[in-house]
């Protein structure tokens, strides 16, 4: 067993400072700022589904209803931002924060002050970036892509700088955490090959974000110098090259899409097999697929740009790189169905959103594949069918993932058990509700509704009020998370067990619940039956 | 067990201490070298 060095229950809240401020703004626990990256990114996600929602509502009727065009495109602008960066990332950094330590035996992050101001910096960046929309010139518009020339009108193109260059610094800040944490603190024994999917998962994602950030950060130093330097990097008049920006930017911007699906890649592998009370099937093929998929997200980023005139070879490359994508995929795909197989499957309300996210997951590769192929684009492109295509992506996959994944530890992390009932009012109406947002603006595209407009042809009125009620129907669904997070947290009467889970294993399920405020102070002595993964043949 | 504990975390210590050096240096890397592509092409 791997208790020996944990702390009683009634030791639960030794080292927790009493004084709020010292503990939540001076935190260096990883379970508290993990806390604090979840908080906020729940927060973000309300802030950036509000913009949805005005882009929803905007889009309800044919001709212009509610806001001015402008705004519309801030709205469209703001959403991608806060929902990539604010969101969806500052909650995988949390998930990891909180269990990565407990998966892997170690006693906190390796370093404990860097993780206080990685998080920290987030609302000061937040804060900048919203502060645009107050602007008298109105805040970014030219959507989170920030192509030049139109991401460089207007006043507000400093303060996008200067946020983009914050979360930079704090998602390297966490990179860098993660991967000296995973290389240097795990226990003895627990060797690499033996760690779960989801610490393996978010190493790589880690070397993923090293070697990308910056880059963005390049890109927007360069756009930043154009403004306001005289410089001419993406400016043809002046010699410079505005497809450059584009190359730079899907450079980062293509591996930031596996920066955002990986971790959910292991989130899920970690839930099937505890619901399906078996072993990861191909634990190895899942490790080298993450890692290949990783590897290709490098030689893509040119399928974002077929339409801006590449040459055939060109073309042609970043088709067939981009199609070996479904390979490594198709295997994770066909290892959690491999996993379900045959297992004594239960359908608590994690195991519902992971079978969700393989399904709805893969229809998003699917329209990717479409996307893929460059003669096909050529119509796709800039139309609601890529909307559809990442959408199905990142909500039903990245976004379903972090919500199982906050189910699947919740009753760890605050020692009650969550309403299952009201997890799965939860868990259907997004489902539903989702679907009959997302689906039908692959037909909106198809039939040649272009993105980012706040107006449209009466011919696609239909489908877009679908549409619209079915993200403020999504949206309103996300109120029973909060509520039930809200009952587990303050009000729950049942008492969670120290494996929540009868399937579960690893060592995160060997500390009490709540897991006490330090854990494996002294590393603990590791016995392979314990581990989800001990027994791997080589 | 005290000992041990000590070894462990000065090991530890040495391993982030590298870690952090590398990847830090890696990530000050990129960031020129994008500035260099910057220049180079436009």
């Amino acid at each position: 067993m791997a208790h020996a060095a944990t702390h009683d229950h009634h030791d639960d809240h030794h080292g927790a400072p009493s004084n709020f401020f010292v503990r939540w703004c001076m935190s260096t626990n990883h379970k508290d700022i993990g806390t604090l990256y979840l908080v906020f990114s729940l927060l973000m996600f309300f802030i950036g589904g509000s913009f949805a929602m005005v882009i929803r509502a905007e889009l309800f009727k044919p001709g212009l209803q509610l806001v001015q065009p402008y705004f519309f495109n801030e709205m469209t602008t703001m959403h991608a931002l806060v929902m990539i960066f604010g969101a969806v990332m500052p909650a995988f950094v949390g998930l990891g924060n909180w269990m990565i330590p407990l998966m892997i035996g170690a006693p906190d992050m390796a370093l404990p002050r860097m993780n206080n101001l990685s998080f920290w910096i987030l609302p000061f960046a937040f804060a900048l970036l919203l502060s645009t929309l107050f602007l008298p010139g109105g805040g970014p518009a030219g959507g989170w892509t920030m192509y030049p020339p139109l991401s460089l009108q207007g006043d507000s193109v400093a303060y996008l700088v200067f946020a983009v260059h914050l979360m930079g610094i704090s998602s390297i800040m966490g990179a860098i955490n993660i991967i000296a944490t995973i290389l240097n603190m795990r226990a003895p024994g627990m060797d690499l090959l033996k760690m779960p999917v989801f610490v393996w998962s978010w190493l790589i994602t880690a070397f993923l974000l090293i070697a990308v950030m910056p880059v963005l950060a390049g890109a927007v130093t360069m756009l930043l110098t154009d403004k306001y330097f005289g410089t001419s990097f993406f400016n043809a008049a002046g010699g410079g090259d505005p497809v450059l920006f584009q190359h730079i930017f899907w450079f980062f911007g293509h591996p930031e899409v596996y920066i955002m699906i990986l971790p959910a890649f292991g989130l899920v592998s970690e839930i099937i097999p505890t619901f399906a009370r078996k072993p990861i099937f191909g634990y190895k093929a899942m490790v080298f697929a993450i890692a290949s998929i990783a590897f290709l997200s490098f030689i893509v980023w040119a399928h974002h740009m077929f339409a801006v005139g590449l040459p055939l070879g060109g073309e042609i490359f970043f088709m067939y790189a981009t199609m070996l994508i479904a390979v490594p995929t198709g295997v994770k795909v066909f290892n959690w169905v491999s996993t379900m197989w045959g297992g004594s499957m239960t359908f608590e309300t994690p195991m519902l959103f992971a079978i969700a996210f393989v399904i709805l997951f893969t229809i998003g590769g699917f329209s990717g594949l479409m996307l893929a192929l460059a003669p096909a684009d050529f119509q796709y492109h800039d139309s609601y069918f890529v909307v559809a295509h990442f959408h199905y992506v990142l909500v039903t996959g990245a976004i379903f993932a972090i919500i199982a994944g906050t189910y699947y530890w919740l009753p760890k992390w605050t020692g009650h058990m969550y309403s299952e009932f009201w997890g799965k009012m939860h868990f259907w109406n997004s489902v539903i509700w989702v679907n009959v947002l997302f689906f039908p603006q692959h037909f909106l595209g198809l039939a040649g509704m272009p993105r980012r407009i706040p107006d449209y042809n009466v011919a696609f009125a239909n489908f877009n009020m679908i549409s619209s009620i079915g993200g403020f129907l999504f949206g309103a669904s996300q109120l029973i998370f909060v509520g039930v997070i809200i009952h587990a947290v303050w009000f729950s009467k049942k008492k969670a067990p120290d494996r929540v889970w009868e399937g579960a294993k690893g060592l995160e399920w060997t500390v009490p619940s709540p897991a006490p405020f330090h854990t494996f102070e002294l590393p603990p002595v590791i016995h392979d039956e314990e581990l989800a993964h001990g027994h791997v043949e080589d | 067990m005290n000992q041990s504990k000590a070894t462990i975390e000065e090991v530890r210590k040495k391993g982030v201490r590298r870690t952090v050096t590398v990847f830090g240096a890696i990530a000050i890397g990129i960031f020129l070298l994008s500035l260099l592509q910057g220049l180079k092409y436009s």
